[in-house]
């Protein structure tokens, strides 16, 4: 479904992505794993759009997407859950997952994608009147998940999704992500540093270090190289 | 008999304030978008002015008719010095979005000095008067007035019930969010540029059917200033807030000009100025961040 090819980018004069190559495939949660500043969120930003390609290519569905503009890629149903959440803070809960539905072929389905969300985090249902800002870190994960499922992805990425969160939470994060694949049938393109989470729920597993990927394999051929884990997982 | 003085002049101050208002929303439209302050600010005002004047002078067409006109050049405007200035300089340090938007008020003041010269203009809208007991208000006011505020309202409407509005408002709050929605962000700052010059030269119109006289290429310095005052009172970046400050502002000049009016030897004029700024510091000395809605 997605195909990235010797992907090069960076910011400024600073390269941060070395060729990275990797396939993403359809109904999969595809994991990229790697500790922090490796180039794993330029990845996806690049993929996305935000940060604008070097040299490389994106294939989306088989057809070229490197340089589409962002918003036509989230037409084409590709959404991004992004680090930091960038809610919008003063508008409601509610405002928020409508804001999600902007792209005109969600519109239609903004009701059904939001009864949707709703029975996924039952307490943004509860808490849909209160302005995204004044919500905990956990709940306001959930409104960016959910703003990103209003758009009606086909694919989504999400960055660091368990970033910051209790325990707890981060498990009904993972639970979440695995929904979404199978109640949804969404495909998962999942960025994570908490490797044996992911380890647990995605389908196919690539590793990244210094802008490149090191390795990849499904998660027991991962789980089974010692060399691996040692050298890039540190588990 | 002072009362009614008072009376008058704040119910004349109620419609000036709106037009005040009306003339700030521009600013604090462009500062919440796309955080860049507009020091051209009353220049555009000045090019509405001159539309007014070219119109009804030249082509006797009314004031009234020249609010669409000139809020179609101020768009048109607005979206060519977006694309051949202010794009470039979104990410550069505030000193340079500064010194450009500076630059370009500048421009259009030489501009209109070549064609127009530097003359003192004025124009002379009959259209009649309006007695409210206290007070009499010429008919050219009270339009002034009530279309600032039906632009006010028409403004709030576009915002929070139009697709295109619900897009601009999501690049305020968060721009990476509002990518992340697929809204196309750097159209979003191209048409919020463009609507809040074409709000400011629209602006233009109405507070020359406010004040007909003293039309020249000079003439926004003052506005610029008391715009800034206004923005302030009503927090940046909000343009409700900035039509709101300036219905305080207009109170506060008409009411302080009876009152100043009273001392002898006092140009009264003169003082209200000095009083805007005098509140301008003491705002920026407590509230930094604006009176009605801090952030």
């Amino acid at each position: 479904m997605l195909d990235v090819k010797d992907l090069e980018s960076g910011y400024g004069p600073m390269q941060v992505l070395w060729k990275p190559s990797l396939t993403v495939k359809k109904g999969n949660i595809t994991s990229l794993l790697g500790p922090n500043g490796v180039g794993k969120s330029t990845l996806l930003e690049t993929v996305f759009g935000s940060v604008p390609p070097w040299g490389g290519q994106v294939l989306y569905n088989g057809v070229d997407v490197t340089r589409v503009p962002t918003h036509k890629k989230v037409d084409m149903g590709l959404a991004l859950v992004p680090e930091g959440k960038h809610l919008f803070p003063s508008m409601t809960v509610y405002e928020n997952l409508a804001m999600g539905a902007y792209p005109k072929k969600a519109m239609p389905h903004r009701e059904k994608n939001m009864q949707l969300v709703y029975a996924l985090f039952p307490r943004l249902k509860e808490r849909s009147e209160q302005a995204a800002g004044s919500l905990s870190g956990g709940e306001q994960q959930m409104v960016t998940i959910s703003r990103a499922l209003m758009t009606q992805p086909q694919l989504i990425m999400l960055d660091e999704p368990s970033q910051g969160l209790a325990p707890l939470l981060v498990r009904e994060v993972f639970e979440t992500i695995v929904k979404m694949k199978t109640d949804i049938g969404l495909t998962v393109l999942l960025i994570e540093q908490n490797a044996d989470a992911s380890l647990n729920s995605a389908d196919y597993v690539y590793i990244m270090h210094e802008g490149t990927i090191k390795a990849e394999g499904t998660p027991e051929e991962i789980k089974g190289s010692s060399e691996i884990r040692e050298a890039y997982l540190g588990i | 008999m002072f009362f009614e003085l008072l009376a008058g002049n704040l119910i004349q101050g109620v419609f000036l304030g709106a037009v005040y208002g009306m003339a700030t929303m521009g600013l604090s439209l462009i500062f919440g978008v796309l955080k860049v302050v507009n020091v051209g600010h009353g220049a555009f005002i000045m090019v509405g002015a001159f539309i007014t004047l070219a119109l009804f002078d030249g082509l006797g067409i009314s004031p009234i008719l020249a609010i669409p006109a000139a809020f179609g050049v101020g768009l048109a405007l607005g979206l060519f010095f977006y694309y051949t200035v202010i794009q470039r300089l979104i990410k550069a340090p505030e000193l340079a979005t500064l010194l450009a938007t500076f630059s370009i008020g500048i421009l259009l003041e030489e501009v209109i000095k070549l064609v127009f010269g530097s003359e003192f203009r004025g124009y002379n809208w009959v259209v009649g008067k309006i007695d409210l007991g206290i007070t009499v208000v010429p008919m050219s006011k009270l339009y002034a007035g009530v279309g600032s505020v039906v632009i006010a309202v028409l403004l709030y409407l576009w915002f929070n019930r139009t697709r295109a509005g619900s897009a601009m408002r999501s690049v305020v709050e968060d721009s990476e969010g509002a990518r992340v929605c697929g809204v196309n962000v750097g159209a979003a700052y191209a048409w919020s540029f463009a609507l809040g010059i074409g709000l400011t030269v629209a602006s233009g119109v109405l507070l020359t059917m406010f004040i007909p006289v003293g039309i020249n290429p000079y003439m926004g310095g003052g506005y610029t200033l008391k715009a800034f005052v206004i923005a302030v009172l009503g927090g940046l970046a909000s343009p409700y807030g900035a039509f709101f400050g300036g219905l305080v502002f207009g109170l506060i000049e008409n009411g302080s000009y009876t009152l100043f009016a009273l001392l002898p030897g006092v140009e009264p004029f003169a003082l209200t100025r000095f009083l805007s700024f005098m509140i301008l510091l003491v705002i920026l000395l407590i509230r930094p961040t604006g009176l009605l809605r801090g952030k």
